[in-house]
């Protein structure tokens, strides 16, 4: 088998004349392509994480959410989640940008996957973290609801609601609230494991490959 | 000094491109995504070039941003559909230089080799263009020993490809 691979190295090295020959100038337009790699992605999927539930709040509903929240009895709280998620994510930020800038192509490939798998590994730990906190929310908000007398009054409706009793509207609202939160945050949890299985399913194979050889 | 950079770096990649497309002809299957694959890696290695201090030749700094472009970074695109021809051009030899079990072997060889893994393609690219396993295992990222041990088991493996 030796001698094979040896007649392939030797065979490898003349047939350099059979390969395609770029021009300085076909060389020259590639530098300003835009790349495509798997680390571009990893950065503009982060970065609409990070930004998407902000631009929520620019949505007119949201400041009258606010008031729903203080009628509920919740803002202290409300507020104090929301302070607390701040700092979480500045953290994160920080994280993210210190592991991204020690990507190095210059480093072994082992390395080089090992450094990418951290910077995703901040951003799981983001995702988790917002996910638990937009449940938190959730949760609140149904206990707000459960401890208060007048929910008719903060949810104001025209629709046949107005007639019901006010226990029967209550756990509608609650029952409503309880499965569109579980929902969206299953929806979300989905979107993102699928996103990431998919875009790092090649480095996980190659990396695990490389550990499992140095076992 | 920025265009001056460019001229120098384009330049050097154009004297160098063979490394580049060699790495193209082992990890894709038809020609757009050898021209995908050459741009994602001639964009990271001008993006990693001024970096590049000089203290090792060029053509060794490339090996390294282009395998690991190819292992780790580059994304296949969704429209690469597997023609036969493009290996055949490839890999075309000469008839007047091998007799003709020789030429099939040949044949039968390279395209085991694109059966392989990522890795095991990394490891016999590195081998087949004569560097040593100090090489081999730096630029991996594994050690010497552990090198030695996979290119055997590569070889055991081709021969089984080879020979089912």
């Amino acid at each position: 088998m030796m001698d094979e691979l040896d007649l392939l190295k030797k065979d490898w090295q003349n047939k350099e004349e059979h390969l395609p020959k770029l021009s300085y100038n076909d060389i020259h337009t590639m530098l300003w392509k835009k790349s495509h790699s798997i680390v571009k992605w990893i950065l503009i999927i982060s970065i609409l994480e990070f930004l998407l539930p902000h631009l929520l709040y620019l949505l007119p509903s949201m400041p009258e959410s606010v008031i729903i929240y203080e009628k509920l009895g919740i803002k202290n709280i409300a507020t104090g989640i929301w302070i607390m998620t701040y700092v979480v994510i500045f953290y994160f930020i920080y994280q993210f940008y210190k592991r991204y800038k020690e990507i190095s192509l210059l480093d072994s490939a082992k390395d080089l996957m090992r450094k990418i798998i951290k910077v995703r590994r901040t951003v799981k730990h983001y995702v988790i973290f917002s996910l638990s906190a937009l449940f938190l929310t959730c949760v609140m908000i149904i206990i707000g609801m459960y401890f208060s007398d007048n929910l008719m009054e903060i949810f104001p409706t025209d629709g046949p609601e107005r007639t019901m009793a006010p226990e029967k509207f209550k756990s509608i609202l609650i029952g409503s609230m309880a499965i569109i939160s579980i929902g969206m945050i299953a929806v979300m949890a989905i979107i993102y494991f699928l996103l990431y299985g998919l875009l790092l399913r090649k480095l996980n194979k190659n990396y695990r490959e490389l550990k499992r050889l140095e076992l | 000094m920025n265009k001056e950079l460019e001229h120098q770096f384009v330049k050097e990649l154009e004297n160098n491109q063979n490394i580049v497309h060699k790495v193209c002809t082992l990890y894709t299957n038809d020609r757009d995504s050898h021209n995908d694959l050459f741009q994602e890696i001639t964009i990271q290695l001008w993006k990693a070039y001024p970096k590049f201090r000089g203290d090792s030749k060029f053509s060794t700094w490339m090996y390294r941003v282009a395998l690991n472009t190819a292992i780790t970074l580059y994304r296949k695109s969704k429209r690469s559909i597997k023609t036969q021809d493009y290996e055949s051009v490839i890999f075309k030899i000469k008839a007047d230089e091998y007799d003709e079990t020789e030429e099939q072997h040949l044949k039968l060889m390279y395209k085991a080799v694109k059966q392989l893994g990522d890795i095991d393609k990394a490891l016999v690219f590195l081998y087949l263009e004569d560097k040593d396993y100090r090489e081999i295992s730096e630029t991996l990222g594994i050690t010497e020993v552990n090198a030695r041990v996979k290119m055997n088991r590569i070889k055991t493996k081709l021969r089984t490809i080879l020979n089912p």
